[in-house]
């Protein structure tokens, strides 16, 4: 372990795991002083029954809640005022947010204009603009992967300027978080699949990348640890509640790990893919997650040997020489999204050419990797990359990512 | 004397009490305001000499108004590109101008790990030394160019500490670094400088 001269750490959630976490919610939220909670949610898990489980837990001890269930994907300001709007409407003190990142992202954004007042979330843009404890939220995720419930940050679109705002402030996090089997238990194979891929990359570059820090390492090692050992137990075993539950665990823990310690290469192509091509985060994730690893060896070898422990066991780690242990974890990596690919019928893309939309459309064409490459200077996770990436080095990793073949390492610039 | 009034007689005491007051060494502010001005003479030397550089400052909107300094008393930089879409160095007052981007180091003391090459660019970035205001993609050009800009100035065995990745000759050949850096030396400190210090004055 290096001990880093500088670093900070704050998670400061609630989080409560279990059987019958939802029951638990009504009781929880009184002690906030809160007792009219708002259910904020898509159509898609609106339609999966899971307000309905949600709202059938907390029955006996809360009146019926008001739901908003018509998030859409790519969520916007003009949401966010709306539902604001509603809150106020039915005069609740509190929100439960039942979603994935782009729910979560929307209630954050809710909760910070009806606690602090005005009109439209516009008015709280900027660093630092919000400076006081917000009414209690509550995040229930359903997809076990983004982690959005331990991060600080809320992401909001505004489509008049085409920009992304971001709000950041420890105010953001959750009073808490919930994780409940009984929420991920409808989730399609091949979402779990590549949400856990989203959850295992924020465990991964939290381990490698240059804000790494022992308290984050210590909870990134614990989510790698829970995923290898349970995401294809899961995608062969759908209705195994307690390895869903493990799932989320390390979702959670992921989320808290990465929100301290930062993403890297791989969020930031990612990011720049999943803007410029409509991808799925999850698939950029899987398919960007090893040449992630490869393109940092040389510099975090050390490091990323050590990942060999949490993805392949104690066994494993310890029959496999010191010099080939890193290699090795990349290859894992590489065999885990072939054994999801072969465990989900094909529907888990492996590489960035395969991943498809729903009528079969291949959705990153290889014409629009410049593009790409050139863009993600732009994004804010290059900077904790331990190596340098300059658009021509992203555009050689994105062509390996998008065939799928191993990085040439006599293409790294090593300096 | 009513005892629940524990403020009345305060002012009595403040003699004991001295304002406590940031150190500042006049050493280090000085040291770090001659770093600055070489840096904001290289940048505008080098936006003309190097392609990499002026491609950066190119894709930045004309009148364009960038700080960089050291809080919160200076010393400070301030650069801009003017009409003709050059960039140019307009000195120490962060008054000379409104800026657009302002980065700022949050004290000496970590200015001076970055400015003595103890921490890179972007470590000190990681380590939130930075106070950034104005847009995250302009601030993450401005660093790009930073650190080619550091490349020139230095020799190679400190600028290895400042940037993540010291280029090797495939991406900018020997000759071609040296040419560029004779350049930028006879461009940052000769004929213009002198006028920079006398608008200051
Ligand atoms: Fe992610």
């Amino acid at each position: 372990m290096i001990l880093p001269e500088f670093y900070d750490f704050c998670s400061r959630a609630k989080i409560i795991s279990g059987e019958n976490a939802l029951e638990k919610i009504p009781g929880l939220l009184a002690g906030l002083h809160a007792g009219r909670p708002l259910i904020i949610t898509d159509p898609g898990v609106q339609n999966a029954g899971l307000v309905d489980a949600v709202k059938q837990a907390m029955a006996g001890e809360l009146e019926s809640a008001p739901v908003y269930s018509d998030v859409p994907v790519d969520s916007d300001y003009h949401v966010v005022d709306k539902i604001a709007g509603v809150y106020r409407e039915n005069q609740c003190d509190a929100i439960i947010a039942v979603g994935g990142g782009s729910v979560i992202d929307t209630a954050k954004g809710v909760n910070i204009v009806v606690s602090l007042g005005g009109k439209t979330l516009l008015d709280f843009q900027g660093a630092g603009a919000v400076r006081k404890k917000l009414n209690p939220l509550v995040i229930l995720p359903t997809t076990a992967g983004t982690g959005s419930e331990m991060t600080l940050v809320a992401v909001i679109a505004d489509p008049e300027r085409r920009e992304k705002m971001f709000f950041v402030s420890y105010f953001l996090l959750p009073d808490l978080a919930v994780l409940d089997a009984r929420l991920t238990r409808t989730l399609p194979d091949f979402i779990t699949a590549a949400t856990a891929m989203d959850a295992l990359s924020h465990a991964c570059e939290a381990w490698y990348c240059l804000e790494k820090n022992p308290l984050s390492d210590a909870l990134a090692f614990q989510a790698i640890d829970l995923i290898c050992q349970n995401l294809l137990y899961v995608i062969q075993n759908p209705e195994d509640m307690q390895a869903r539950l493990a799932l989320a665990n390390a979702s959670t823990l992921a989320g808290a790990a990465f929100s301290n310690s930062m993403v890297g290469m791989v969020h930031n192509l990612g990011h720049v893919t999943g803007a410029v091509c409509h991808v799925p985060h999850g698939n950029c994730m899987a398919a960007l997650l090893p040449y992630g690893l490869e393109y940092n060896l040389h510099r975090r070898g050390e490091i990323i040997s050590q990942l060999l422990l949490p993805l392949a066991g104690p066994e494993t780690y310890a029959a496999t020489p010191r010099h080939q242990r890193a290699e090795k974890a990349i290859a894992l990596i590489r065999q885990l999204n072939q054994d999801l690919h072969d465990a989900t019928g094909g529907r888990h893309p492996r590489f960035l050419s395969e991943i498809r939309d729903r009528d079969g459309r291949r959705l990153v064409e290889k014409n629009m990797l410049p593009e790409i490459a050139e863009k993600a200077l732009s994004d804010g996770a290059r900077v904790p990359n331990p190596e340098e990436l300059l658009a021509d080095d992203a555009h050689m990793v994105l062509e390996h990512a998008w065939e799928g073949t191993p990085l040439d390492r006599t293409k790294i610039k090593t300096g | 004397m009513n005892r629940f009034t524990p403020f009345s007689n305060a002012p009595a005491n403040l003699g004991q009490y001295p304002e406590i007051r940031p150190k500042t060494s006049c050493f280090r502010k000085a040291y770090i305001a001659v770093m600055l001005l070489v840096v904001g003479r290289g940048l505008e030397a080098a936006a003309r000499v190097d392609p990499t550089v002026r491609r950066i400052f190119q894709q930045l909107p004309d009148g364009f108004c960038l700080c960089l300094g050291v809080g919160p008393a200076g010393p400070w930089m301030v650069a801009k590109k003017d009409k003709k879409g050059r960039l140019r160095y307009l000195g120490w007052q962060p008054r000379a101008a409104r800026a657009h981007l302002r980065l700022t180091i949050k004290n000496l003391a970590s200015a001076m790990r970055l400015f003595t090459f103890q921490e890179s660019t972007a470590l000190a970035f990681n380590y939130d030394r930075f106070i950034v205001e104005g847009s995250l993609p302009q601030a993450l050009a401005f660093m790009r160019a930073l650190d080619r800009v550091e490349v020139y100035l230095l020799p190679k065995i400190i600028a290895r500490l400042a940037v993540k990745r010291y280029p090797d000759n495939s991406e900018l050949p020997g000759w071609k670094k040296h040419l560029n850096r004779i350049r930028i030396y006879l461009r940052a400190f000769f004929p213009d400088l002198i006028r920079v210090i006398y608008k200051n004055i």
